[in-house]
């Protein structure tokens, strides 16, 4: 393909997409830690790769590269930091130069180092900059877009916090009860809930240490995710997922997130028909500020009223993709990374986005389908000795599970019995606390209407934790050093 | 004290340079690691700075790390790119009397030395001693262009390359001094390094390299270990690098003086190292004749001849104690 439009004919319409991605010959990669976020995007798009740092599927993966070297690295203090050493590796460099040239690359995260690598590999990143991104994700700036867009946000102030009275004189119209969010930071680590002085005086540093912040009104809501994908045609919305937010079974950090679920009834139709507006608002919005692809936004949604507020934006792809791109509207038209990767094709197309989003709207074209991302939630350190392996377990009548078959993602799911693991964990690695261990989808609901965790989520959280076998490694300094290496992966 | 030279002849890499390669790997991976792999930057960037600075290497560069079994951190060090540091001794002098030539010792470590004389023609016919498997110390190439080099003496390093591959580039792609000159001031270098070199033409030019300043054009014939000034007090005091300048310089003044003069004042202090500082040893000396395309390798009781023309493939061991304690030169 070349950048002269003028011979490309256009695709009109779904089918000419999907043929279109079906006949594609520029390689395209996903670099990342794991292959999870984009599961199964290799089987809409001819000649995807992905290059990953931990190799969830021990060789079996058709269209995993992983280097079989491991080199010494600085601690790895980030996706980025991994996908940068992932790219400077001689064995993804000669993978790529050997697959060809013109090739386009995905990350979950990437900054301007990872770019330049990228470049000099002769890739070309399918993302707007990390700059672009890095001040679209400051909390600050999401709440001036959403702003700009007309899409509500908890009643809020940005501002600079010097003390606690000064707190109390700049929030006064906000009530006692407050939410504090520094500008950068991820589920359960950088927003403070604070009611009273002592409160304060635990996050009083970093509070004072950012310039602006985000002081909200606290309110007593649900947590839930939007896909959405920016498109020269308009905004194209998933449907809204449910999120499983703190579960202790699952995560160590209050507050943390842990899972999605997808299915037709998720909230109200009065909240799913806000959310579905407020996103299409919001992915307009950013494609004046020059965006384009991929986002995710958190709305949450306030107990006993219909009202919902934005959260958060994510402008990539995230934990919840997987969710989102295997559900059974995503396979009856096209997942939504299609989209966005078109937008990075330089391909003219055509496309009807109000007739998608009202089919994706529609209940008979949403299953139901849960995710659980399962981390270590003791403050304990394991040497782990045995792992289950990533593929799809089936569980008896006595809540044992046991492996089934191997699949590379949870299409196959064929019923409740069933569910798809995704191993992160492998033997040899260690536990530690809030360390992925690795992620169940399965049909069917995973929390109760009152946002509980379901006893049959709880057994199998339990049935796959029991599959790992680990010890308790002595006082042994490079235990301590693994550990601190690998602390830093997030799915999300 | 054995130093041996090992002269190899292989046109293009092959089986010969895999296994000189595979027997030093294990000293060199040693060294490359000595400060830590993440010290040395990556395989990627190591690729991109050798393309854009030396593109007409890259063909041979990736040939020989397929020789070496593609790993990454081989093909890192075989890129030379921002190493860790290294320094030598060494005296030379360019000879600007027909018939020219450089006239060099070079004093180093003996543990450390190569100990192997290469003759190839990867982008030309080029014969000289091998440092880091496939850059030179010193060489001469078909043109007639002979460049050696000197550790410069100043304590900074910074983002460049090992010098011995700078070498190696300029033999294989110049064919006289002034083109040489422009290659080595472009060519970032990540320690001191002093240059001098000689082409048919009785062209010759010292220049003083550093990876945090412009090089610098001498006018000198010689090169011992420091560059404009003395800036590194202890080293110089240790290697005696303004004594041997000036005795070489004194030297060259006197009337009537000979070449093959001039190469055996080389086996005389100030300019000869013998063992009393076990890691800094007057290994050989060199003496190039660019118009025969030809060198001589000597040590104090025997030398070998190569040349362009007629190389010989043949191991030579010396055995520098032996000498030592015959106090030849008393």
């Amino acid at each position: 393909m070349t950048n002269n439009t003028r011979n490309i004919p256009t695709l009109k319409g779904i089918s000419d997409i999907r043929r279109f991605f079906y006949t594609n010959e520029i390689p395209i990669y996903f670099i990342s830690a794991t292959n999870f976020n984009l599961l199964g995007a290799d089987e809409w798009v001819k000649g995807f790769k992905f290059i990953c740092y931990i190799e969830c599927f021990d060789g079996k993966h058709p269209n995993v590269f992983s280097p079989k070297e491991e080199l010494p690295h600085e601690e790895f203090q980030s996706i980025e930091d991994i996908n940068n050493y992932l790219l400077e590796h001689k064995e993804v460099v000669d993978y790529i130069r050997k697959r060809g040239d013109k090739g386009k690359a995905l990350f979950l995260m990437f900054n301007d180092h990872t770019e330049e690598l990228a470049k000099s590999l002769g890739l070309e990143v399918a993302f707007p900059s990390a700059e672009m991104r890095t001040h679209m994700d400051n909390k600050v700036n999401t709440n001036r877009i959403a702003e700009k867009a007309g899409v509500p946000c908890v009643p809020n102030v940005l501002t600079k916090v010097d003390s606690y009275e000064h707190l109390g004189e700049v929030s006064k119209h906000l009530g006692t009860d407050l939410v504090i969010q520094t500008p950068f930071g991820d589920s359960g680590h950088t927003t403070f809930f604070i009611s009273d002085e002592e409160e304060y005086n635990k996050y009083k540093d970093e509070i004072e240490s950012e310039s602006e912040v985000k002081v909200m009104k606290r309110i007593s809501c649900f947590g839930s995710a939007i896909e959405a994908c920016v498109t020269q045609h308009g905004t194209i919305v998933a449907p809204l997922m449910t999120e499983l937010v703190g579960f202790k079974e699952l995560t160590p950090y209050k507050g943390g997130w842990c899972g999605n679920e997808i299915f037709p009834q998720a909230f109200n139709e009065t909240i799913r028909t806000k959310a579905r507006e407020y996103t299409q608002l919001f992915g307009n919005q950013l494609r004046k500020e020059g965006y384009k692809g991929y986002f995710e936004l958190d709305f949450l949604i306030e107990e006993g009223t219909d009202e919902i507020y934005l959260g958060e934006l994510n402008p990539r792809v995230t934990g919840a993709s997987s969710i989102t791109n295997h559900a059974v509207f995503a396979l009856a038209d096209a997942p939504l990374f299609i989209f966005h990767l078109l937008e990075y094709m330089n391909q003219p197309y055509e496309l009807d986005v109000d007739a998608i989003n009202t089919r994706w709207f529609s209940d008979i074209n949403i299953d139901s389908w849960g995710q659980l991302v399962i981390k270590h939630t003791e403050d304990t350190v394991e040497y782990v000795t045995q792992a289950p392996r990533s593929g799809i377990y089936r569980m008896d009548e006595n809540g044992c599970i046991y492996f089934d078959r191997m699949d590379t993602h949870r299409r196959a799911v064929e019923s409740e019995r069933e569910a798809f693991f995704l191993r992160i964990t492998r033997v040899g690695d260690y536990f530690y606390e809030g360390a992925d261990i690795g992620i169940l989808v399965m049909r069917g609901r995973l929390m109760t209407d009152d946002f509980q965790l379901r006893d049959r989520a709880q057994s199998w959280i339990h049935a796959i934790k029991s599959l790992y076998k680990s010890k308790i490694p002595g006082n042994d300094p490079y235990v301590q050093e693994r550990v601190a290496e690998i602390g830093g992966f997030k799915m999300m | 004290m054995l130093v041996s030279m090992n002269c190899v002849r292989e046109d293009q890499p092959g089986e010969k340079w895999k296994s000189l390669f595979d027997r030093s790997w294990p000293f060199y991976k040693k060294w490359y690691a000595q400060e830590g792999l993440l010290s040395r930057p990556g395989y990627l960037t190591c690729y991109n700075q050798l393309k854009e600075h030396m593109p007409e290497l890259l063909p041979v560069y990736e040939q020989l790390c397929s020789l070496a079994g593609g790993g990454d951190i081989a093909s890192r060090y075989l890129s030379l790119y921002s190493p860790p540091p290294f320094m030598s001794g060494c005296t030379q002098l360019a000879w600007t009397k027909p018939p020219y030539g450089i006239i060099r010792n070079y004093d180093y470590d003996p543990r450390l030395f190569e100990g192997v004389m290469l003759k190839t023609n990867w982008l030309k016919h080029v014969m000289g001693v091998s440092d880091c498997n496939w850059g030179l110390l010193d060489g001469i190439n078909e043109d007639g262009l002979a460049v050696s080099l000197t550790f410069g003496g100043r304590n900074v390093t910074g983002k460049g390359f090992g010098i011995p591959l700078v070498v190696r580039y300029a033999l294989e792609t110049c064919a006289t001094v002034p083109e040489a000159q422009r290659l080595f001031l472009r060519v970032p270098v990540h320690m001191a390094y002093n240059i001098t070199m000689v082409d048919t033409h009785g062209s010759f030019s010292t220049l003083f390299l550093s990876p945090d300043r412009r090089p610098l054009l001498s006018d000198s014939w010689v090169a011992t270990n420091h560059q404009e000034v003395v800036e590194w007090m202890e080293y110089a005091a240790l290697t005696g690098t303004l004594e041997r300048k000036e005795f070489l310089e004194a030297l060259l003044v006197l009337p009537h003086l000979d070449k093959e003069e001039v190469i055996r004042r080389f086996f005389n202090l100030p300019l000869y190292h013998n063992q009393a500082k076990q890691s800094f040893v007057t290994l050989y000396t060199a003496a190039y004749n660019v118009e025969e395309r030809s060198t001589r390798i000597l040590w104090p009781t025997k030398y070998i001849s190569q040349s362009l023309h007629a190389f010989n493939e043949h191991r030579e061991v010396v055995n520098l104690r032996k000498y030592q304690t015959k106090e030849f030169l008393k």
